[in-house]
């Protein structure tokens, strides 16, 4: 027996020497970001010599997916969409924290892109056509199109041949570009930077609809966590500008900086899911 | 030509030929069977893959297609038709697509022109005619089209199933392009290896066949040499094997040797016929010459004896006179039969007609007829010993001829030779004695030197003539004298 012991002392140690605060950990989803695991590294390198805390990225394939491990606790913050963040829960389990910061204003706007080649000059030449969305708890890669269907009567569910969700604002670029799809609903602020990396990809796009502004996908806290954590995140975040590492992250994420904005800076996105709602309350209702 | 005729070529090139078309046929057939077989090989390979790629797409097709996860279909169409970099067999997937039980494209690898959810439409026989097929099939298949060539293709088709519900079909197209290449590319290699081969072979061939036939090579110089007559400097063929060839040189050797050792005493056997000749003239000489000697020492003893008797001296001086002058005639003959030095004198073929006359005032009071015909060139240069020739020709004839005879001379060209023919209506020449016609002292005649026509035969010889007799007994006979024209004109 006493070889047993051993072993679960070989093994228990190292858990205890690695500290006793579990890691901070912040979900991610692959359509705000477009994946770079090396700079994802360097950011929670930087968080976790700020914070003097293990940060650990948890990468999720959906919203739907990062709002669930918001729920259960599985998770203590993350960059989520406007959309999901406005969603009414029951009893409220998050709270906004902070907002990134654009080209100078915390706000982005969805493109309606089809390809370079194409006939299709406005959004209402899309019918019949495949329409690729990006996440069903996106706003501009799945509500603002919507919109616009409800807002000239169409109906989501016939309006186009085909649609289906490409779960990453990057693939929906990619899915018109190779005319899987006719058209597309993507994240300005995903297109410019494609547009920056893959200029080839994008110059097969064309935008054919600009929607009005949003306030730009923000980062939230679960509540219940330790307020002082939440604090010291929200500063360190909002405070990156200010010091060379953080300035060459933001540089990489291609943002000014992240902001303290007031939650009406979401009523634009409030105001679009109400809409769809009282219209055709069952488009909302997307099951992956 | 005998450079074009194989078959004057030497046997060692044709051994070599030999050995370099078998190896390389050899070769090329091998190298054939290896490609054919790669082919299959390669073929059967890419068919595999084929399905296995199929086969990978519809893991998770009927799950996507439920859920119309359409970018997901399109995504998984995409990763078999990623070419991996430095793979020796890469595939290239031409075509691929995932239709439903209707043929409604659920995705396609070239949405463009097929678009998604509308039904597929093949563009063409062929194309329709393997729609059918995939359609058609209830279990993974795989279709072929094109053949070998660059547009050839393998297409993996897999039907979907869920719940036992037939859901549609996955249709994975590799194009045969690549196989071609590999194909090419071995062919290539399997045609310089041949190559290779026919060279190493080749050589080998040379060598061995030069030394299988080095021996039969100085058998057959030998046998030449044998028939341009030397075989005194012949080099035994060496021996190594003894195989036919090895026994055919031993007994080469064995004959060469032999034909030598004959030269040899032939050649013994021609001295010794030469001293017989030569002890036969000496006896000749002896003879015909101590024969009027004895008569001439009793003659001239018997006037020592009787120096004033004048009968005896009249009587007995004509027979010295005629005594010494044939001992003359004799010797005179033996120096022109036996002159050594060929003095190629020439006269003009016009001082042979004045020998006429010579023959006439011999004739004198006799009944003796003498046709005389020369219709040679005149201005012709002659050895001037052809005069002796004809001369002693004609006094032959003559002292054969009886009264009443005639002597037939002709004379003339023919290609190349003066010909000379001497006829006479005499008493022939029995087969018996013709053998000896030309030996020096043989003669018929009572006071014959038996030397006249030894001295025409020895000249004839010495001027590289020809001498033939023709005769009949009681008949007659003819001399045919052929001698070559050296120069056209005399000096």
């Amino acid at each position: 027996m006493r070889w047993i012991y051993l072993l679960l002392l070989i093994w228990v140690v190292p858990g205890f020497g690695a500290g006793t605060e579990p890691p901070i950990r912040f979900g991610l989803t692959a359509v705000v970001l477009t994946e770079n695991i090396r700079f994802l590294d360097k950011w929670d390198e930087y968080l976790e010599k700020k914070i003097g805390r293990k940060v650990e990225f948890v990468l999720r394939r959906s919203y739907r997916d990062v709002m669930d491990l918001l729920d259960s606790g599985a998770i203590e913050f993350a960059w989520i969409c406007g959309y999901p963040y406005v969603q009414t829960r029951k009893p409220e389990s998050l709270q906004l924290l902070t907002v990134p910061i654009y080209r100078g204003e915390p706000r982005y706007y969805s493109y309606i892109i089809v390809h370079h080649d194409s006939d299709n000059r406005q959004f209402s030449d899309l019918e019949d056509k495949v329409f690729a969305f990006s996440d069903p708890d996106s706003n501009s890669g799945f509500l603002y199109p919507l919109l616009l269907l409800v807002q000239n009567d169409n109906k989501p569910a016939t309006f186009f041949r085909n649609t289906f969700f490409t779960f990453n604002h990057a693939q929906t670029v990619q899915a018109v570009s190779e005319r899987v799809a006719d058209g597309g609903a993507v994240d300005s602020y995903i297109w410019e930077s494609l547009a920056a990396s893959k200029p080839e990809m994008t110059g097969k796009t064309r935008i054919i609809n600009k929607s009005p502004s949003y306030g730009f996908p923000p980062i939230v806290s679960r509540l219940g966590v330790d307020a002082n954590l939440v604090k010291l995140m929200k500063n360190t975040l909002e405070q990156m500008h200010q010091d060379d590492a953080g300035k060459a992250l933001l540089a990489m994420l291609k943002l000014d900086g992240f902001g303290d904005f007031a939650d009406s800076l979401f009523n634009e996105i409030r105001a679009s899911a109400n809409t769809i709602q009282r219209i055709t309350p069952k488009a909302l209702n997307v099951s992956d | 030509m005998p450079i074009f005729n194989p078959r004057s070529w030497p046997l060692a090139i044709k051994l070599q030929l030999t050995t370099t078309i078998v190896v390389a046929m050899v070769g090329f057939m091998i190298g054939a069977v290896m490609v054919v077989q790669d082919w299959g090989r390669f073929h059967d390979e890419l068919g595999d893959k084929a399905l296995l790629l199929s086969e990978f797409v519809a893991i998770q097709a009927p799950t996507e297609m439920r859920r119309k996860n359409y970018w997901a279909l399109y995504l998984s169409l995409k990763n078999v038709a990623v070419r991996r970099a430095g793979l020796k067999m890469g595939h290239e997937v031409v075509s691929a697509m995932i239709l439903d039980a209707e043929g409604i494209v659920q995705a396609h690898l070239q949405p463009a022109n097929n678009p998604l959810g509308l039904v597929y439409s093949p563009s063409g026989l062929v194309e329709l005619d393997l729609y059918k097929q995939a359609m058609r099939a209830r279990d993974p298949v795989l279709l072929s089209s094109g053949g070998f060539s660059k547009t050839g293709f393998l297409e993996g088709v897999v039907p979907l199933f869920s719940d036992e519900k037939y859901l549609g079909v996955v249709r994975v197209r590799l194009s045969t392009a690549q196989l071609y290449d590999e194909a090419n590319n071995s062919a290539i290699t399997v045609l310089l290896i041949t190559f290779c081969f026919v060279i190493i072979g080749s050589a080998i061939g040379t060598l061995a066949s030069r030394r299988m036939v080095r021996p039969l090579t100085a058998v057959t110089h030998g046998l030449e040499a044998v028939g341009r007559g030397e075989m005194t400097d012949f080099a035994p063929v060496p021996v190594k094997d003894r195989d036919e060839i090895g026994r055919l040189s031993i007994t080469f050797n064995k004959i060469m040797s032999e034909l030598a050792e004959k030269k040899k005493l032939e050649e013994e056997i021609a001295m010794s016929e030469k001293l017989v000749a030569l002890g036969r003239i000496t006896a000749g000489v002896a003879h015909e010459v101590n024969n009027p000697l004895a008569g001439l020492l009793n003659c001239i003893d018997t006037l020592q004896k009787h120096p004033h008797d004048q009968k005896l001296i009249d009587r007995y001086l004509p027979v010295i006179d005629q005594g010494l002058y044939r001992i003359k005639d004799i010797v005179q003959n033996l120096l022109v039969g036996l002159r050594t030095d060929e003095s190629d004198e020439q006269v003009s073929i016009k001082y042979i007609d004045n020998l006429k006359d010579l023959i006439d005032a011999e004739i004198g009071e006799r009944n003796i007829t003498v046709v005389w015909d020369n219709r040679a060139d005149k201005t012709l240069g002659v050895p001037n010993k052809l005069e002796q020739i004809v001369y002693n020709l004609l006094k032959n004839a003559l002292e054969v001829l009886p009264d009443d005879g005639t002597i037939v001379f002709n004379m003339y060209q023919n290609q190349g030779y003066v010909i000379i023919e001497v006829c006479d209506t005499g008493p022939g020449i029995p087969p018996s004695i013709r053998s000896q016609l030309f030996d020096p002292f043989f003669t018929t005649k009572p006071n014959g030197t038996g030397l006249g026509l030894w001295v025409v035969y020895r000249l004839v010889q010495g001027m590289q003539g020809v001498i033939e007799i023709e005769s009949e007994e009681g008949q007659g006979s003819m001399f045919q004298v052929a001698i070559p024209i050296i120069n056209q004109k005399a000096a």
